[in-house]
């Protein structure tokens, strides 16, 4: 697989992973940014287990699972219910104290960055096979997941609070439980992403880890559509994929393109493209054209 | 009493086949109504029976989708609500009303922000009207009793210089004693020369004190006359006045 | 000591500069029923454009305060029907996607300044602008003329504020609104207008605190309204949305705290710090301090 190639889909299913990272809170109205920081903290710590303890990936794919859903379940002590401006601001400040820390840090490489996460295959052409595999699956089994979540009780229930918490209250929905699990399931995700992200590049940079990064995600999840999980699998390509075939000049604006476009489908379609009655609709077209056949 | 049993010759509103919705709710159906200036009318019906919806779009806070409002001669259909209060309408909302975080006479002068400049002459009025707002004026309105709000609420709704009057359950809450005083106010007011619109569901005070009445049902005007005739109507006495 | 009386007064100037914003934000909040997040970040492109215009004019001051007060009440205005037609779109009144929406200014504001002004690099004020000129010192303590400028200018207009919020029929119009905006309609206050003039308001506001960023600072960059609008949240959070008053002593108080913690721990570590005091603030208190008045 050519490099180019390589880091176009395996950054594409990343991005898939991140924008279902904050699609999860959305369900009951929360901006919960600090996957992002998950992501830093999983990537930083699992690449340092990595480089200097010897751990195999498949450990340090785990450990970054694990760490992000460790963070994210303990702040959800704190912001499981909060109203969604302060989990917003909770995500900020865990970005730019990871950040200021990991700059900080000479084990982390500070501000230069940190080189040479070493390749899981002997070859750098199998290293780039198994991580994609890797990416893929992750993107099918989290999809899978939620898929699954979406469709039982608990995930209706979150639609309930979505529209109106003191309503879903009193329809007996515990509104933190649901949100603390959310932001936990959220923050795993997260950490998956840190280390995938991680391997992927084989090093990392604080500077990458930003707002910049919260801004990109949130928009293919906006414009995709924040209802459903499955807008994103048509934004990500879209919005990740065309900038490459636009010129030069054009693609150094990505971030202002990104930003008029999620202005502009806020004012002229609020759910975003995919919405529940298409896919409602998707749904029924396909099934009959298979009693068709 | 004013001796008009029929409607006015010349109202000073007119509202004519109004109809309103709530996306697919029909609140209001080819609703008319007219109120002569100088007249006191209540409109009757149960709760949801339209009156408050009435009342509002009246003073343009809905839009209606069919039908005329005129004030005065001029048409005022869509008339927003600020511009109708600037030009003499002005509402006492049932219930809430007040602005219980701000004091008495800063909910004074709420009402009088298209004419501020009159307003000390206003003030001296409504305290005349009202002698405990005075006492109260720099007092949190939120601390104020039950007839008290009303009586603000009533207060304020007189500092924009109406000449119509749109009062929602006037009586809804409050004890029989204050009912009584708050009608006797309505009466007076009536004799200074505001129109007044009513809208009750206990119906006996407001068509002893008024002089014409419409029962709404749904949406819809479905009986009118001198409100004399109507508390005799056996028909208002068992829905609306009996009990 | 001496150390911390002059932390304290850089304390009191970087405060009233966060009241200023902290005041802006919750005016628009409690007014106009939006969370601009990006507030802060209208802010510094009017430095940006008060730094152009003085470029243009050979350091003309007063067209460097005009250009940065007339664009950031021209810019908050401009927005103001992007704000409104959101949440007209979602029927009721939704302030998350005020905030989504101001999200996306933000990003739009921040990559236009890193790629247009400058070629993104920081901005530096020229010198007869920045007020690091020392009035007068004693020992350790140096008060300069930006410092002085900022206090005095954030009493001023805070004081000037509060007046127009008590005392006038547009502040009790405000007041009316920020209460009960469905009841306000009912006595007739023009929503739609008031609503404008909030936005013109905070534009004045944000004009004046982008003037004294550029004293104060001497300098910007295009992250730096990104910083600010972080701890502008914060702040107005911890001290409950739109809660005026909070927000004047949280405001202050961060001022202070960041001041102190510059001069008495030194590194990089300093500005994570305050940072690390809001999130535990926020995760202790998720609706602030002084209660939300919404």
């Amino acid at each position: 697989m050519p490099l180019s190639i390589f880091y176009f889909l395996a950054v594409a299913g990343i991005n898939i992973l991140m924008s279902w990272s904050l699609y999860l809170p959305y369900r009951v109205q929360q901006l919960h940014f600090m996957t992002v920081a998950n992501m830093t903290i999983s990537g930083y710590i699992g690449a340092y287990a990595a480089l200097n303890w010897g751990w195999p990936f498949a450990a340090v794919l785990l450990l970054g699972v694990l760490l992000g859903a460790l963070v994210g379940f303990v702040t959800s002590f704190a912001i499981g219910d909060a109203p969604a401006f302060a989990v917003v601001i909770v995500g900020f400040t865990f970005i730019y104290i990871t950040k200021t820390i990991v700059e900080n840090m000479d084990a982390f490489g500070g501000t230069m960055g940190l080189f040479g996460i070493p390749k899981i295959a002997a070859t750098p052409g199998g290293h780039r096979w198994i991580m994609f595999a890797v990416i893929y699956a992750s993107v099918i089994v989290v999809g899978a997941l939620i898929h699954r979540f979406d469709t039982s009780r608990l995930g209706r229930a979150t639609s309930a609070i979505f529209v109106d918490k003191n309503l879903a209250a009193t329809f007996g929905v515990d509104v933190k439980k649901m949100g603390m699990g959310l932001q936990t399931a959220a923050s795993a995700i997260g950490g998956l992403c840190g280390v995938l992200y991680a391997f992927t590049m084989r090093s990392l940079f604080p500077e990458f880890f930003t707002f910049h990064y919260i801004g990109i995600a949130m928009t293919m999840l906006f414009i995709g559509g924040y209802t459903t999980q499955w807008g994103v699998l048509l934004s990500v390509p879209i919005l990740w994929g065309l900038p490459f075939l636009l010129p030069e000049s054009v693609q150094s604006w990505r971030i202002v393109i990104y930003g008029v476009l999620l202005v502009v489908i806020l004012l002229i379609k609020p759910e975003g493209i995919v919405t529940r009655p298409l896919i409602r609709r998707v749904g029924t077209l396909l099934g009959a054209r298979k009693r068709a056949s | 009493m004013g001796a008009s049993n029929t409607a006015p010759d010349r109202p000073i509103l007119a509202v004519d086949g109004l109809s309103v919705s709530y996306g697919h709710v029909q609140a209001l159906r080819n609703a008319s109504i007219t109120i002569g200036s100088g007249e006191i009318v209540v409109l009757l019906g149960a709760n949801g029976a339209g009156k408050t919806t009435l009342m509002e779009s009246i003073l343009g806070i809905h839009t209606p989708h069919s039908g005329s409002i005129s004030f005065d001669g001029t048409d005022i259909t869509r008339v927003p609500a600020d511009r109708n209060v600037r030009s003499g309408i002005s509402l006492v909302p049932e219930g809430r009303g007040i602005f219980s975080s701000m004091t008495v006479l800063d909910n004074l002068l709420l009402g009088a922000h298209h004419n501020l400049q009159e307003s000390p002459a206003r003030l001296d009025r409504v305290f005349h009207w009202f002698p405990v707002l005075r006492e109260r004026q720099q007092q949190m309105a939120g601390t104020l009793s039950g007839g008290e709000r009303r009586m603000l609420a009533i207060g304020r709704a007189l500092m924009s210089r109406p000449r119509l009057i749109l009062i929602d359950e006037p009586s809804i809450g409050l004890a029989p004693k204050i009912v009584n005083d708050i009608f006797a106010i309505i009466a007076d007011l009536n004799a200074e020369g505001y129109a007044i619109l009513l809208s009750e569901q206990n119906a006996y005070k407001a068509l002893k004190t008024s002089n014409r009445g419409y029962v709404l049902e749904t949406g819809r005007v479905v009986l009118e006359g001198a409100s004399a005739e109507l508390l005799d109507d056996p028909g208002i006495k068992a829905a609306y006045v009996g009990a | 000591m001496e150390v911390f009386i002059a932390q304290f007064m850089n304390g009191l100037s970087l405060g009233s500069i966060y009241v200023l914003l902290v005041t802006g934000f919750n005016l628009l909040l409690l007014v106009a029923m939006i969370i601009h997040f990006s507030y802060p970040q209208v802010v510094v492109f009017s430095m940006y454009i008060s730094w152009v215009a003085l470029r243009f004019t050979n350091n003309s001051i007063v067209v460097g305060v005009v250009a940065g007060i007339v664009s950031a009440i021209a810019l908050n205005v401009v927005l103001a029907p992007l704000f409104q037609q959101v949440m007209r779109k979602r029927g009721h009144v939704d302030i998350n996607a005020t905030m989504v929406i101001s999200l996306a200014i933000g990003m739009i504001i921040t990559d236009i300044l890193s790629h247009e002004f400058n070629s993104g690099f920081p901005i530096a004020f020229p010198e007869n602008v920045r007020g690091d000129e020392e009035l007068f010192g004693f020992g350790l303590i140096h008060i300069s003329r930006g410092q002085v400028l900022s206090l005095l200018v954030g009493v001023v207009v805070v004081s000037a504020f509060f007046w127009l919020l008590y005392r006038t029929k547009y502040g009790r119009a405000f007041r009316a609104i920020a209460e009960d905006p469905d009841n306000a309609r009912l006595v007739g206050i023009p929503i739609f207008q008031t609503g404008l003039l909030s936005y013109a308001l905070t534009g004045l506001l944000g004009g004046l605190t982008a003037v004294l960023l550029s004293v104060l600072l001497g300098s910007a960059s295009p992250g730096l309204g990104e910083a600010v609008a972080h701890k502008v949240l914060a702040v107005s959070i911890i001290a409950g949305l739109g809660n005026l008053v909070g927000g004047l002593v949280i405001g202050l108080a961060l001022g202070i705290l960041e001041a102190m913690v510059q001069g008495f721990i030194t590194g990089t570590w300093s500005n994570a710090i305050a940072f690390v005091v809001l999130l535990v603030v926020i995760l202790a208190r998720p609706r602030g301090v002084f209660g939300m008045k919404l």
